[in-house]
């Protein structure tokens, strides 16, 4: 199919107008850093295009007191230049950080890291940490799916062809939670992470877990939550034996789904250095916060 | 866990073709309007930075700036054959064709000048700053200007060819001196390896290199960086990842070259211990700098692990692999010491 135009769009009503006329004939682009190469190699063929680039609404990052609110057309480069995620957010920041290059990073945008659907999508698993919930768009009015769902169950939750992802927002963490990060690349920059681990940690006065969520990256169809490590580690107090036997439990996890993967020995052996690094980095910050 | 190690490689590397190949490089000189000279020569700048070494070589012999030179190159149309730019060839090649070719050029200017001041000899005559004079009595004097206004626009003009000494090896015992001349190098790396993901991280690195003479210093500190980041790339990072004869690694998201950030300051030191056959002393610099780099990493790695790798490049995967059957190894040895007692 020959690409016949462009749409560039000012509206949200003008976006899900043109997707309800077009539907699985148009794609959306944002920064395109994925997409032109897909449409260079022809792996998709729209008729049409819509070029959301220029939707102010979709460009902020709004802090609305108990959420963050971030529309769906913020580039990494906004996102790591704000100052809303530092602190006990610094694993979303350090996750946009390491996307890519600077220019991919001015133009990439985080709606597009959800909509492209990679597993190795580098701010996924902190967002799916946060409990996130993107709002998707149509003719029909607005629906919110948690971002976890939408990557597990497509069927019901995932992105339909009328629909445009709007924005993603997630409840500001208290100060005594932290969300951290970790990627396994194989180069310093424009490196596609093997393995990535979010965590979001809260631990009580003793050092024990009251809150662990583990979301990992290219260590299967998509991002997604680590729950046998989570279960294991909820409850318990976080020392070297912890951690330990909290990688041999993500390794079963692994070895379960990545059977007969060829990635698989390199993967469950460096699993760890993330998992560490990662669970290591919010003990510090929260070690911080209590002294 | 991070362990640390050091190593170093060291090399020597043959300028030019050698083994018998007849390498030859040509070099010619025209005299211009308002005097200035142009030096023609096949010489293709690739980024070695050709155009401003060999323009260097030709301003100090003919004791010009290069504000009064023409460089004239790439153009096969408009000048002699000056070999490849290949085999770290040109500086010391075309340089001496150069060097030579402007010998000639000043011989002819002083022929001439000869006729043209009704001089006995050539005896005294010196060619200095777009000038021909003569020594002893200055007022006996010409200029290029003045040499081109009555003789024409690239009329005046010479030649110079450089054929590189070079012995063909005994194709019986392989035997001989295939290169001359050679430059010599060595590399020292200081890295640290992390023992659960493989990765290897360059700390520290400190190149020397005997580069006969630095006719740009600058270039050739450029050739030392790029040269090192070449090899890194092949030491650590670039893999074809062929499965049967098929190359797996069929785009840059796959095949990785080093980032920007990949690469250190690599501390430079240059040598220079003339060789009498090259031009001022300058032998090639640029693809030697690439050998010693792989070895030293590879030195250093065992240094940090004691784990020998025998195949590039040391990717992740495959360092902690290697790791692990070493230490799978050691074990197997201390079962079977312990079953002997």
């Amino acid at each position: 199919m020959v690409l016949e135009g462009v749409y560039k769009v000012r509206s949200i009503d003008e976006v899900v107008e043109l997707l309800e006329k077009y539907r699985e004939n148009a794609k959306i682009i944002a920064g395109g850093t994925d997409i032109v190469i897909a449409l260079r190699n022809e792996k998709i063929t729209p008729k049409v295009l819509i070029d959301i680039s220029s939707i102010d609404e979709l460009k902020s990052i709004k802090d609305e007191g108990e959420f963050i609110k971030i529309g769906a057309g913020v580039t990494f480069t906004k996102i790591v230049e704000s100052s809303l995620f530092q602190k006990n957010l610094w694993g979303l920041y350090k996750a946009c950080r390491l996307v890519g290059s600077p220019q991919i990073r001015n133009k990439g945008t985080i709606g597009g890291n959800i909509a492209n659907g990679s597993p190795a999508a580098d701010s996924i698993p902190p967002l799916i940490c946060l409990g996130s919930t993107i709002t998707l768009a149509s003719k029909n009015g607005k629906r919110k799916v948690l971002l976890e769902e939408y990557y597990k169950d497509k069927a019901n939750y995932g992105m339909k062809e009328d629909e445009l992802l709007v924005s993603i927002d997630f409840k500001k963490p208290t100060e005594n939670r932290v969300l951290s990060f970790a990627k396994l690349g194989l180069r310093k920059a424009l490196a596609i992470s093997r393995i990535s681990i979010a965590t979001f940690l809260e631990l009580d006065k003793k050092g024990q877990v009251t809150t662990i969520r583990v979301a990992s990256g290219s260590l299967g169809k998509y991002p997604m939550r680590e729950l046998e490590v989570e279960e294991f580690l909820c409850g318990r107090k976080l020392n070297e034996r912890t951690i330990d036997e909290a990688i041999k439990v993500v390794q079963q996890s692994m070895d379960e789904r990545l059977k007969g993967r060829s990635t698989l020995p390199y993967k469950r052996v460096a699993v760890e250095s993330m998992l560490r690094e990662s669970i290591g980095d919010g003990i510090k910050f929260l070690d911080g916060v209590r002294a | 866990m991070k362990k640390r190690g050091k190593g170093i490689g060291i090399s020597f590397y043959g300028t030019g073709y050698g083994n018998g190949f007849p390498d030859v490089s040509k070099a010619k000189l025209r005299l211009h309007d308002n005097g200035k000279i142009g030096i023609y020569v096949g010489a293709t700048e690739v980024g070695q930075g050709a155009k401003t070494a060999l323009l260097q070589i030709g301003a100090e012999i003919l004791n010009l700036s290069t504000e009064n030179l023409l460089f004239i190159s790439e153009d096969t149309s408009l000048m002699p054959d000056s070999g490849t730019a290949a085999a770290s060839r040109q500086t010391y090649n075309t340089g001496n064709a150069i060097k030579i070719a402007c010998e000639n050029f000043k011989d002819k200017l002083i022929e001439i000048s000869k006729e043209e001041l009704g001089l006995n000899s050539t005896h005294g005559l010196m060619v200095e700053k777009g000038e021909i004079y003569l020594e002893f009595f200055l007022q006996k004097r010409i200029s290029f200007k003045e040499l081109v206004n009555k003789y024409g626009d690239g009329t005046i003009e010479a030649e110079g060819e450089f054929i590189a000494q070079t012995v063909e090896m005994d194709p019986e015992t392989g035997q001989g001196a295939p290169y001359w001349p050679y430059t010599f190098n060595a590399c020292g790396v200081e890295l640290e390896v992390d023992t659960l993901t493989g990765r290897v991280e360059i700390l520290n690195v400190r190149f020397a290199q005997d580069v006969g003479r630095a006719v740009n210093p600058r270039l050739v500190e450029g050739q030392m960086d790029g040269g090192f980041a070449m090899a890194l790339g092949y030491a650590l990072f670039e893999d074809l990842n062929l499965v049967k004869g098929q190359i797996k690694s069929n785009k840059f998201s796959r095949y990785l070259i080093p980032t920007a950030m990949d690469m250190i300051d690599v501390e430079k030191i240059l040598i220079e211990d003339p060789e009498p056959t090259a031009p001022y002393g300058a032998k090639g610099i640029g693809e030697p700098v690439m050998i010693p780099v792989a070895p030293a990493i590879l030195n250093a790695i065992y240094d940090a692990t004691g784990v020998r790798i025998l195949e590039l490049p040391v990717t992740p995967e495959r360092l902690r692999k290697a790791m692990d059957t070493k230490k799978n190894e050691g074990n197997f040895n201390m079962e079977l010491n312990a079953l002997k007692r």
